[in-house]
């Protein structure tokens, strides 16, 4: 599961169970699909995002500090190029 | 200009374990017209019952400052800082690239109650720091005592923020004055008792005053208080 949520108290703008998250060489690449409307609320508060992939045992922490984030209009998903990453246990 | 906030205006959130009464936009809670005041970005009041608290979670960019009143606070985080404080430890942490952290109330009896603040940084992805310090709970009576700072006050806890904390017990009837430069501006919180600012506006328990454009402010107790003074950058 992937949740998007505020740095700054934590409220969830968007959860999914269907996300991508690719190497390209000092990023990670999430990508999830999301409608105009949810995607542009985001974008609002892109510099202050913390992106969580949750599995059974473990958090990782995703953000990008330069708020690297684009919507792909023609395929209704966001990508956010993240350039931090932490996982911790749950 | 003196804007008094009363406490009843602030966003309470409240559960099994936690009362957390927000000054400013947090979580949940998101007024676009209440965001900060200067480089001041949360203001919450909480209360933590015995043995709960608050997991292990991340943070970044952000000066976090505690200051306990009642209680105790355990805190842990993934720079090998850990240490339980109590009313007469003030902490901040750095969060800056990033750190994980944990906030417990360790007690198995007593509640715990504390101020959390969030201070935007002067820049951006610094390495992350943690420090808490002991101040003399005597040496606060009548006067303004700088508990945190980002000039290097002497027996002040460092934060990379343009803010500097004082708190201070004036008993009844006693009065202060506040010098401030132009462009900057003060945030006053009252823990206890009632305050009245430039003998005009009244501030009482838990209430809340924002002050800009302000050369001078005169602090005047009308019973024994106990509050926070905060001198902000302007922006």
């Amino acid at each position: 599961m992937l949740l998007v949520r505020h740095a700054i108290g934590s409220r969830l703008f968007y959860q999914t169970e269907h996300y991508e998250i690719k190497k390209n060489e000092d990023k990670w690449i999430i990508s999830f699909p999301i409608s105009y409307e949810k995607a542009m609320n985001i974008q609002k508060f892109k510099e202050e995002l913390n992106l969580f992939a949750v599995e059974d045992t473990q958090k990782t922490w995703y953000y990008s500090s330069d708020a690297e984030l684009l919507f792909d209009k023609d395929n209704e998903q966001l990508l956010v190029f993240a350039d931090h990453k932490t996982v911790y246990p749950i | 200009m003196i804007k008094v906030v009363p406490s009843t205006s602030r966003y309470t959130v409240k559960n099994e374990w936690l009362e957390s009464n927000l000054s400013f936009s947090f979580g949940e809670y998101f007024d676009e017209a209440n965001v900060k005041f200067g480089p001041l970005r949360v203001f919450n009041d909480d209360t933590v019952q015995a043995g709960k608290g608050f997991g292990i979670h991340p943070h970044r960019e952000m000066e976090i400052v505690s200051i306990v009143l009642k209680g105790k606070l355990r805190h842990e985080d993934s720079l090998g800082s850990n240490g339980i404080l109590q009313f007469g430890n003030v902490q901040v942490m750095s969060a800056g690239t990033g750190l994980l952290h944990s906030e417990m109330n360790p007690s198995t009896e007593e509640e715990s109650s504390f101020l959390q603040l969030w201070f935007i940084p002067n820049q951006k992805q610094l390495k992350p720091s943690y420090e808490d310090i002991s101040y003399n709970i005597e040496a606060m009576h009548n006067v303004l005592l700088p508990i945190v700072s980002s000039s290097g006050i002497e027996g002040t806890a460092t934060i990379n923020s343009d803010a500097t904390l004082y708190l201070s017990k004036l008993d009844s009837g006693k009065e202060l004055s506040f010098q401030q430069k132009p462009g900057r501006k003060m945030y006053v919180f009252v823990i206890e008792g009632e305050l009245a600012l430039n003998h005009e506006f009244l501030v009482g328990q838990r209430d809340s005053a924002r002050l800009s454009d302000l050369e001078e402010l005169k602090i005047r107790s009308t019973k024994d208080t106990f509050f926070l003074l905060m001198d902000l950058g302007g922006e």
